[in-house]
């Protein structure tokens, strides 16, 4: 189960990270009035990472005509999430907390890793005002969301922001 | 912020991302001494759709590298506009131009370095959105109510 502020319905809090490139960004200025998709991920070290990022590199071709966002959250510092992210061919923006400033916050702290302290693989769903629509707790891998999950849930955040989905 | 600001060179008029503009009263303080690479005709009849494959491959190279190549000299990017579905260039506008040489936009139309102190910086688009805005020229607008 996610955190009990992180849960669907409630508002995501406005994250303050710099990016891969170590610019200064906030999380609400990220969705820009579209769905997005924030994925906390473990880091580039780790196999299930790689295996969802790949798959989320799969879902970029259609995010990018379908007006919605994703955005990686881990601990790794800017040059590495830019490196991770030249070789992934990712075209989305990936958020450095390597200071882990958000890890407690936010309570998702996986204390298993004690080599890296990570975040929990967390997958969230989110409304451009950065409501939760929906939470996918990926400690097991099987947890995370599929594509279709991902599909569906933009479908359904889209379908009630845009006043002319059926036009 | 309306989708797109108008932009005048060598004759020719562009839409242009409104936030590149500088604008101290509005927040958007001018880089002085920025270098602009404007990869553009000055040919009235220059355009090429949006859609074209090649303007697509543009945006997504940006996305890809073209913002990271640039990265802290990066003062802002945005594609021109010359109507709703057409592409008359764009314009990357740096601190140096140092990394002009591999501008993906020059591949549609080649770029001029000119020396300017018009624009202001603004943040590289968060991706993977390379779609417009109801016809604003990449990468500006929204669809967020106003």
């Amino acid at each position: 189960m996610p955190p009990s502020s992180l849960t669907p319905g409630k508002r995501f809090p406005d994250l303050d990270l710099p990016d891969h490139e170590g610019r200064p960004r906030r999380l609400a200025d990220l969705p820009g009035g579209d769905p997005l998709v924030l994925c906390f991920s473990r880091g580039w070290w780790c196999p299930k990472e790689q295996r969802f990022l790949r798959a989320l590199v799969e879902l970029q071709s259609e995010f990018e005509v379908a007006y919605a966002r994703i955005v990686v959250v881990s601990v790794d510092e800017p040059g590495v999430q830019a490196a991770f992210r030249a070789g992934l061919g990712a075209r989305f923006l990936f958020l450095s907390d390597a200071e882990r400033r958000w890890l407690g916050p936010l309570e998702l702290e996986e204390t298993t890793d004690t080599t890296h302290a990570p975040y929990q693989p967390y997958v969230f769903s989110l409304r451009p005002d950065l409501s939760i629509h929906a939470a996918y707790a990926g400690y097991w891998s099987f947890g995370r969301p599929t594509l279709e999950e991902l599909r569906t849930d933009m479908r359904a955040i889209s379908r009630d922001i845009r006043p002319d989905w059926e036009l | 912020m309306a989708g797109h600001a108008d932009w005048h060179w060598r004759g020719r008029r562009f839409g242009i991302d409104p936030r590149c503009l500088a604008d101290p009263a509005a927040g958007r303080p001018a880089v002085l001494g920025a270098w602009a690479h404007v990869c553009a005709s000055p040919d009235p009849e220059a355009r090429v759709l949006f859609d074209a494959t090649e303007v697509q491959q543009a945006r997504r190279d940006a996305l890809a590298w073209w913002f990271a190549r640039l990265g802290d000299d990066l003062v802002c990017l945005s594609t021109l506009s010359l109507d709703a579905s057409h592409y008359g260039g764009a314009i990357t506008v740096a601190r140096t131009p140092d990394a002009f040489a591999d501008d993906p936009f020059a591949r549609i139309f080649p770029g001029t370095i000119e020396r300017t102190d018009a624009f202001a910086a603004v943040l590289p688009p968060p991706g993977p959105v390379l779609e417009r805005y109801s016809g604003a020229p990449w990468p500006a607008g929204s669809f967020a109510p106003a």
